[in-house]
């Protein structure tokens, strides 16, 4: 009774990671819990039916978990714990989703009674068929999403076992030549094939462009690539051409711009989602082509619309990626059931120790309002607050100072207000990257920046996703998108890949001292704080006084 | 049952079977059925008539378990007397099922000893009251599904119509009817004869008997009944009973039965095995981790309340609201958090305060459990858990007012609840160690042992004892009595180990003259008995002294870490949690605890008096990690905000633009009873009212002027005297005030009526003399009702002589109404309104003269 393990009544685990079986401990129950925080000593892992249910979809039964946890913990189990465990695993499956020879798509049950239950649920009636026999009930191919949906907000989620068309076959290798796929990449494309379709979980900068292209290598059929904006859909492009066989001609963009349908297409979240008329016109993209496979960047951004397509999309494959499943919106779930299962998981500072990310040192540098400052903020709008104490002044100083201090290295300066970012620039004689900057513009000043012919950027949100700059060493925030802590996580990505002379990464926030922008800095570091990136916290005095 | 000392001749009575009986058999009865001792009757007589009463019986059939009372239901369908034979035949069956034979001397012997049969075995009598109870009639059906029998069944009926069916039936017509039911009876229970009559039945009346046989036995029937029912009723087989319905004679019923008075006689009871088997260093581990989750649950709860409890309802209780509140704070559903308040309430720990604001808080009780080690606390909860006859179970429930049942208020007691907890635990026991039973098959049992508390009392929810019963394991399990379901070894020490009993045990085997009873076989079936109260604490001690080890070691350090988290891994010696639970907000609770540091906790241990320093000194202590940079900062950040503002209160101040006059005013001897204190370079607070501080000031020969709110100066003016708010005095008129009118008809009509009353010429009834004005009316009660009744029916008015409940005398006229029960209701023209009297309180009566 020494285990690493401490089970919590709210279904937490801690896991003490000094401990010598604590490695041996995270193996046996990553299947079924999800990292919640990593910070230095306990990491918290949380028990969630989805977790358990993604643990009963790769072949774990509730024996092992509860093995598992009975196993490594420290203290007894309560009980009821275990009982709850064994049951919230036993929903899973007894609902099957298959393909009957004579009747086409079926729900099955091996437990009547559920079936039964579910049946007399109006939100499913509408969606199911005739009965065939006593277990087995017809549901209409193009409800398959739905139905999945549906029933797991029931609680019975079903196994999706109908398998899925093979699309056109296209030939898609990887190309590696002088690179291959490291190891825990090739791990994520073994994982997703075998499962089907699902969600692989890897920390930005951590190369999940390439577990994409994998992907694509094992389908070898046309492929749809769904992406947050134009710039990631031609860094996607870039990097596609760069590591497999496809040519230029082959890769398609279809954005707000161009309107290419090629054998792998790259469409933005933004076009697709866009709405004419009460309608969404260029949803035909979906049936243009015979897709073999959907790819969803940043899955914890699909926007709900593309949600409800992808419900209807339940016959491809379907690979999502992201850095975190955490979505602000908190529909987790509809991931689950939609794309699918989480395929595979690896906590950042997992990976960072294996080195393939920088580890980064983060600091946030409090700046103190002057006196008339802390009159005007005392006294502004409540909803100007956060523009007033984030836009302050002082800010620009600090900067300056950090800037200075970090000079010839690549330097990222991020913010969300385009006056402060304007000011910025000019007085740190960088250019600034905002909405109205063309794609074009963009470009040139991202490679001039990848050359080292700038050395400092200044970029809006604009520039949060998927936006490569290898080189950047040092990224200063001085403002964000409220308390986002995604946009955070976004941020540091930004200076996490490996830099090409192993310098130290550097994150530094600058924060408002006693407003809410402190607050909400909080608020977003906490996720950080939790995935082990420890902040370190200076005064803004203490900086410029090292500095001076 | 034989005896070598035959009783000098049979009982003839209850009685007299008592009064056969020994000393230790009479005990065995008055331990079984203690309410036949309350209050101690005197003779044997009183006894036996207070044994036949129905509560009394009711009480005992209650009690017995399902075999016993299949027992009496059986001889409350045979003969009376019956012999054992017959009973035997009843119960086992014509095939003589050789469990349930085996059983029966064990069932009987119990019946005898609680005193529901007597009489030897070749005449057994149940007693009449339990026969009433549990032999069938049409009002209600017995348990066995047997109708009357033919001879109950054909009373009433024509002679020719019994005479009818003998000669349907086959058999010789006889002179009277009493004989020809007789040969009917004789048919119907002779088995080769029975078969051989409906071996000639068509397959639909067959049928037809099908159906009744097992129960119930009534069918309906139109005037005309179909053949098949025809050809039944002709024969006798079906007895016609009310118009339209028949009855199937038990005789017959259990010809067709093959003698046997239910479906499934249950001779044996219901094993409970076990369904799942752990290691037992396992369930103890989990029961102690569960044991020191309740300890911790409980002090969090009163730590909950600890600064005044939720308010008590006017009816007793929590309120819904308090219960969720409580809930929420200990994270918990809220029948388990009513289950930990019960439990502190039922353990002595915390009460109403009394006062006229009730409301709970902890008892000095409390104080002094926080001092035992953690063993002897689970050991008290535990023991006021078993013993406890409060059942949170029920919160949330409604009783049979329809009130709402609430946690600590009243209406939870359930007496059957401790005696459950114990059979239960004794079941539990009863399997080897490390074994959790089936739930079903510990419910089967418990309603098997007592039947009619069981099922039958309320359709589609659980009977009380089962839900009981459910109760008590998921609390044994919340409590940590068992783990992972099974009796754990500290668990058992409840139940206390066969020396605790021994006193009760050692009682010998009843002897008494033809009522020998076999006490031992009932005793076994029972199982322990439930442990009196030194017992009790001898158990609860030897508990204690095994789950001691098994409770985890406190410990002194914790872990904190970046995210500005600290991690116990386990449980913290308690001063420890105390300054982390100010100092940082708990997170996650179980085998470890989750604090976490917010502005707003480190704000509220600097508000209870710690500095910076203390704390940092405090987390260097106790954590096994060095303090990591971002927890250092935010309690600097913290402190260094902290108290930056103050609040106080003055009463006045003084203000100078000049602060070397401040500085004199302070220096001044003179200024120190107005307890001036400086706040800032130019302004001083006083203590003293604005008023004093004035007069103060110019006493020390400054010239101070006053300041309003706005900070005008104010012009000071002798105030003028003022008194408190008064009313204006009322005018005081010469006369009264003109009555209205509604005031004056109702004046004039009182007086017309008393008038009336007292003027009238009277025609005394009988009297001779008349009576003088204002003199009460007399007459005797028996003239005075007669005299009344006659004026109700004449519809007269009466002169009375009425004395109110105050003694005062009066005289009323009243045209009565009504005379019942003693009083009268008439029309009272005095008052103008019909009022009631009651006769006694009627002097006399005389009959106004003329009209």
């Amino acid at each position: 009774m020494n285990g690493p393990l401490i089970v919590q009544s709210d279904k937490t685990l801690l896991l003490e990671v000094d401990h010598e079986r604590a490695d041996d401990c995270r193996r046996a129950i990553a299947p079924f819990a999800e990292l919640e925080r990593a910070p230095e000593h306990i990491h918290t892992y949380r028990v969630t039916p989805l977790g358990l249910w993604n643990a009963r979809a790769a072949g774990h039964d509730a024996e092992q978990v509860v093995d598992a946890l009975v196993e490594y913990s420290r203290y007894p189990v309560p009980h009821a714990l275990l009982v709850d465990i064994a049951e919230t695993m036993d929903r899973y499956g007894r609902l099957t989703l298959s393909k009957h020879p004579a009747h086409g798509l079926v729900l099955t049950t091996t437990d009547r009674p559920v079936l039964e239950e579910i049946l007399r649920s109006k939100r499913v009636a509408p969606l199911v068929g005739a009965r065939i026999d006593p277990d087995t009930v017809a549901v209409h191919p193009s409800e398959r999403g739905q139905i999945k949906q549906t029933l797991l907000k029931l609680g019975w989620p079903a196994e999706d076992l109908a398998g899925y068309v093979d699309g056109e076959a296209h030939p898609i290798d990887l190309d590696e030549d002088g690179w291959a796929l490291r190891p825990y990449q090739r791990q994520a494309v073994e994982n997703f094939w075998h499962g089907g379709s699902g969600v692989v979980v890897l920390p930005c900068g951590a190369g999940k462009t390439l577990v994409g292209a994998g992907a694509m290598a094992e389908a070898k059929s046309t492929t749809l690539i769904l992406v947050t904006n134009t710039v990631s859909a031609r860094q996607w492009k870039h990097e596609l051409v760069k590591r497999t066989s496809l040519t230029e001609d082959e890769i398609g963009e279809y954005s707000g711009t161009k309107k290419e349908i090629r054998p792998v297409t790259i469409a933005t979240y933004q076009v697709l989602t866009t709405r004419r008329k009460g309608v969404y016109p260029h949803l035909e993209l979906f049936d243009s082509r015979d897709w073999g496979l959907i790819l969803y960047d940043e899955v914890h951004l699909l926007p709900a619309p593309v949600f409800k397509f992808t419900a209807d999309l339940q016959a491809r494959r379907r690979l999502g990626l992201t850095a975190t499943l955490v979505r602000e919106d908190g529909r987790e779930s509809d991931v689950f059931s939609l794309i699918g299962p989480k395929r595979f998981d690896a906590p950042w500072k997992e990976i960072e120790a294996q080195g393939y990310i920088a580890p980064a040192d983060c600091v946030e540098v409090r700046v103190n309002l002057t006196d008339s400052e802390r009159l005007a903020y005392a006294t502004a709008e409540a909803e100007e607050k956060y523009r007033f104490c984030a836009t302050t002044a002082t800010k620009r100083k600090v900067t300056e100072a950090i800037v200075r201090r970090f000079a010839g290295q690549q330097i990222l300066v991020i913010g969300q207000y385009i006056d402060q970012l304007d000011e910025l620039g000019e007085h740190l004689n960088a250019p600034v990257i905002k909405g109205e900057t063309s794609n074009a513009q963009r470009e040139k000043l991202f490679d001039a920046f990848r050359e080292g012919e700038i050395s400092v950027l200044v970029v809006s949100k604009v520039a949060n996703f998927s936006i490569d700059l290898p080189e950047a060493t040092v990224a200063i925030q001085v403002s964000g998108t409220f308390g986002s802590r995604q946009e955070e996580a976004q941020r540091l990505g930004r200076v996490l890949r490996p830099k090409a002379d192993g310098h130290q990464a550097h994150f530094y926030s600058v924060v408002a001292r006693d407003t809410i922008d402190q607050d909400f800095a909080a608020h977003r570091q906490r996720f950080l704080a939790e995935q082990g990136y420890a902040y370190r916290i200076m005064d803004a005095d203490e900086l410029l006084a090292q500095d001076g | 049952m034989s005896s070598d000392e035959k009783p000098a001749a049979a009982p003839r009575s209850l009685a007299e079977a008592l009064r056969g009986r020994d000393d230790t058999s009479l005990a065995a009865l008055l331990r079984s059925r203690p309410d036949l001792i309350t209050p101690v009757p005197s003779d044997l007589t009183q006894l036996a008539t207070r044994a036949g009463t129905r509560a009394s019986v009711v009480r005992a059939l209650e009690r017995l378990d399902r075999f016993a009372l299949q027992t009496a239901e059986a001889l409350a369908v045979a003969g009376d007397p019956a012999t054992y034979g017959e009973l035997l035949g009843l119960v086992a069956g014509d095939a003589r099922d050789p469990e349930v034979t085996a059983a029966l001397p064990g069932a009987l012997a119990a019946l005898r000893e609680q005193a529901l049969v007597w009489g030897a075995d070749d005449r057994l009598r149940l007693v009449r009251t339990a026969r009433e109870l549990l032999a069938p009639s049409a009002q209600h059906p017995s348990p066995t599904g047997l109708g009357p029998s033919v001879q109950e069944a054909t009373a009433g009926m024509s002679p020719g119509r019994i005479q009818e069916i003998v000669a349907t039936a086959g058999l010789p017509s006889t002179h009277d009817s009493v004989s020809a039911v007789g040969a009917l009876t004789s048919l119907f229970t002779d088995r080769k004869r029975m078969a051989g009559l409906l071996a000639g039945a068509p397959a639909e009346s067959l049928e037809v008997l099908e159906r009744l046989v097992w129960g119930p036995p009534y069918g309906q029937v139109t005037h005309d009944p179909a053949v098949r029912l025809r050809w039944l009723l002709d024969r006798g087989l079906l007895l016609p009973t009310a118009p339209g319905t028949v009855v199937l004679p038990r005789e017959v019923a259990l010809h067709l039965r093959a003698g046997r008075a239910h479906r499934a006689p249950e001779p044996v009871p219901p094993a409970v095995g076990a369904a799942a088997g752990h290691r037992p260093q396992v369930v103890d581990a989990t029961a102690a981790g569960q044991a020191y989750t309740a300890l911790a649950t409980v002090e969090e709860l009163l730590q909950d309340w600890d600064e005044g409890g939720p308010a008590v309802l006017r009816a007793g209780g929590l309120s819904i609201r308090d219960l969720k509140r409580t809930a929420v704070a200990l994270d918990l559903p809220e029948p388990v958090a009513a289950f930990w308040v019960e439990l502190a309430y039922a353990a002595g720990l915390l009460a109403s305060d009394g006062e006229a604001d009730e409301r709970y808080a902890a008892t000095p009780a409390y104080d002094d459990w926080l001092e035992r080690p953690p063993a002897e606390r689970w050991a008290r909860l535990a023991e006021a858990w078993l013993a406890a006859t409060r059942t949170s179970g029920l919160v949330g429930g409604r009783d049979a007012k329809e009130r709402a049942l609430s946690t600590l208020g009243p209406g939870l007691d359930r007496s059957a609840a401790p005696e459950v907890r114990h059979r239960v635990l004794v079941l539990l026991a009863g399997l080897p160690e490390g074994a959790a039973p089936d739930t079903e098959a510990v419910l089967a049992r418990l309603s098997w042992e007592r039947p009619l508390r069981g099922p039958q009392t309320a359709q589609g929810e659980d009977d009380l004892r089962t839900r009981l019963a459910r109760w008590t394991l998921a609390e044994a399990e919340l409590l940590g009595v068992t783990g992972r379901g099974a009796l754990s070894a500290h668990g058992r020490a409840l139940l206390g180990t066969p020396a605790d009993r021994a006193p009760k045990d050692a009682s010998p085997t009843p002897q008494g003259p033809g009522d020998k009873l076999p006490v031992h076989h009932r005793a076994g079936a029972a199982g322990p008995e439930p442990l009196s109260t030194t017992g009790r604490a001898r158990a609860a001690a030897t508990a204690a002294r095994l789950l001691a080890p098994l409770l985890p070691e406190p410990l002194d350090h914790v872990l904190l870490q970046a995210d500005l988290t600290a991690v116990a891994p386990g449980p913290l010696k308690r001063p420890l949690a105390a300054v982390l639970g100010v100092l940082a907000d708990v997170e996650s609770k179980g085998g470890a605890t989750v604090y976490r540091f917010t502005p707003a906790s480190v704000r509220r241990a600097l508000d209870a008096g710690r500095t910076a320093s203390d704390l940092h000194a405090f987390l260097a202590a106790h954590a096994r990690t060095p303090v990591p940079q971002p927890l250092a900062y935010l309690i600097d950040d913290v402190a260094r905000r902290h108290g930056r503002l103050r609040v106080g209160a003055a009463s006045a101040y003084v203000r100078c633009d000049d602060d070397t006059l401040l500085n004199e005013i302070l220096a001044d001897k003179r200024a120190t009873a107005l307890r001036l204190r400086r706040l800032a370079p130019t302004v001083l607070a006083a203590q003293a009212d604005p008023a004093t501080l004035l007069e103060g000031l110019r006493a020390m020969g400054f010239a101070p002027a006053a300041e309003s709110a706005e900070g005008d100066v104010l012009i000071t003016r002798a105030d003028a005297h003022r008194t408190p708010p008064r009313t204006p005095p009322e005018p005081v008129p010469d006369g009264p005030p003109v009555p209205d009118a509604t005031l004056l008809s109702a004046a004039i009509r009182a007086i017309r009526a008393g008038d009336l009353a007292s003027t009238a010429p009277l025609k005394p009834a009988d009297t001779t003399a008349p009576l003088a004005p204002g003199e009460l009316p007399r007459t005797s009660p028996a003239e005075t009702l007669a005299t009344v009744q006659a004026a109700v029916l004449t519809g007269e008015a009466l002169w009375i002589g009425y004395v109110n409940a105050e003694g005062a005398a009066s005289q009323r006229v009243i045209a009565p109404v009504r005379v019942e029960g003693g009083f009268v209701t008439a029309y009272d023209h005095t008052a103008d309104e019909v009022r009631t009297y009651p006769l006694h309180r009627i002097t006399g009566v005389a009959e106004l003269a003329g009209d």
